[in-house]
């Protein structure tokens, strides 16, 4: 699992030159859902997943630091991936009893993850004493004015996000099922 | 069939014309039913409609097409797209429906577009002109520039700006109220609504609402804005101000609209695909309509039928 396409790295790099503050509204808003069936109580995924300073779980992620608990709007996480690059998240919402957390990413470079505006919600859900988990994300393309190179295009945000979610999903499956 | 429509006939209720910018059409949805009906073609990632008064036309812009659609309402038909130099967002209509106001999102205008002639003029708004609503006595034109925190008044026979007024950070809808005195704009960054005295043309106050407000409708004397990231509906009173109620509803509500008798509200959800009816009494959930991917509706969606 890698976050980088890293022959594309040089063409993305030129482009990520130009100011953020440039960006407009300007594509469409994308979404992805995934969903995965682990063989694990509920509340046992949820005791992985609802601890938003600890992203360990999840491939790429060499360390997390997370500050202010599990407190919508208090609770930040760095993220810093095994090949270097740096991801700031904010917890947005987090419903104990529903389990589900919701979370932004407040700052990202389009190299590591090809998106902007991004937002997402992990819910575990009971299905007959196992568990469903879907991850939700809402985001813009990495490049967000007209005619956007390939590696920036709405369809490479989707496939980044995509292959993220089912690797992430894939991961929390295998440690929620081990003994 | 036939003679069941035949006797409905008479109190047919509104529609919502709803742009879903990810399967590229348009869900038209019964109001009294909450049934979605036809699903028209649009393309180009459609994303903001407009309404006219009478209810024969809508107009639907499409971003990433460059296109505005004149959509013969009562016909469920395409009639021609109307070709934009850039990319058309927030979209409103004159109250005597001969003129279209279509904001430029990444350039830095509003157009004014006669969708007969097609013949056009422009004035300045600023960064991101976004949404956009004409007054009931089609004077004046607001329009949101996102990115310069403002809100741009132009007076709409000489089509020139005659104020800007700063409001919160990012505002986005704006929406009128129905004496024409106040302008009401959801600011996405600062979680607020900006108040805006048109006579006087300057702000009342910014009246807090959730999470990344999007759309503002008003009914019965209150606000209802839907707030993207909180999954909500805020109310306030639109006199005092005073938040009365928090409404929980679907996933990244956006557009939100009124029953032309005031009594129920609608939210479009866009990542969940539905459209939400909510009294606007009680703030009871009363019905919900399947849209198609990715439900915009970005500007005025309902449709008076008569």
């Amino acid at each position: 699992m890698s976050f980088v396409i890293p022959r594309r790295a040089l063409i993305v790099a030129a482009v990520a030159l130009i100011p953020a503050a440039a960006f407009a509204h300007g594509p469409s808003r994308q979404k992805v859902v995934e969903k995965i069936e682990i063989d694990a109580p509920p509340a046992k995924v949820w005791a992985i997943v609802g601890n938003f300073g600890d992203l360990s779980w999840l491939p790429g992620v060499a360390k997390t630091e997370g500050t202010g608990g599990n407190t919508p709007d208090q609770a930040k996480r760095k993220l810093t991936l095994a090949n270097g690059g740096v991801i700031e998240e904010t917890l947005t919402k987090y419903d104990e009893a529903g389990q589900s957390l919701s979370y932004k990413i407040d700052s990202v470079d389009v190299k590591i993850l090809p998106v902007n505006n991004y937002s997402s919600t992990i819910t575990v859900k009971d299905v007959g004493g196992k568990t469903e988990v879907e991850w939700k994300g809402a985001f813009y393309r990495g490049f967000m004015n007209n005619d956007p190179p390939p590696e920036l295009s709405d369809e490479a945000s989707l496939k980044a996000v995509t292959d993220l979610y089912k690797a992430g999903l894939a991961s929390l499956k295998a440690k929620a099922e081990a003994k | 069939m036939f003679l069941a429509s035949l006797l409905v006939g008479a109190a047919r209720a509104d529609e919502a014309f709803i742009p879903n910018q990810s399967s590229d059409d348009l869900t038209i949805v019964d109001l009294g039913a909450m049934t979605p009906g036809a699903a028209l073609p649009i393309g180009g990632k459609p994303a903001g409609i407009a309404v006219s008064r009478d209810g024969a036309r809508a107009y639907v812009t499409s971003p990433e097409g460059h296109f505005v659609s004149v959509v013969d309402a009562r016909a469920r038909r395409v009639l021609k797209r109307i070709a934009f130099d850039g990319q058309p967002f927030g979209v409103a209509v004159s109250p005597d429906g001969r003129r279209l106001y279509v904001a430029d999102m990444n350039g830095r205008e509003l157009l004014e577009i006669d969708p007969d002639s097609e013949k056009t003029r422009r004035v300045e708004i600023g960064a991101m002109p976004s949404g956009v609503a004409a007054t009931p006595d089609g004077r004046l034109v607001i329009a949101a520039a996102r990115d310069d925190n403002a809100l741009v008044v132009i007076d709409a026979e000489n089509f020139a700006r005659v104020a800007t007024i700063a409001v919160g950070r990012h505002p986005y809808g704006v929406t009128i109220d129905a004496s024409g005195r106040r302008a009401y704009t959801a600011n996405v960054e600062s979680d607020d609504v900006s108040v805006i005295d048109l006579a006087e043309r300057k702000l009342i106050a910014n009246a807090r609402v959730g999470s990344h407000p999007y759309g503002v409708a008003l009914a019965k004397g209150r606000a209802f804005v839907a707030n993207q990231y909180a999954e909500t509906v805020s109310v306030f009173d639109a006199a005092t101000l005073a938040p009365l109620a928090t409404i929980k509803v679907g996933e990244y509500p956006e557009s939100v609209g009124v029953s032309r008798d005031g009594g129920t509200i609608y939210v479009t959800n866009w990542f969940s695909n539905d459209l939400w009816s909510i009294d606007a009494e009680s703030y009871r959930i009363t019905g919900k309509a399947a849209t198609g991917d990715g439900p915009r509706a970005f500007g005025a969606f309902v449709r008076a039928v008569d």
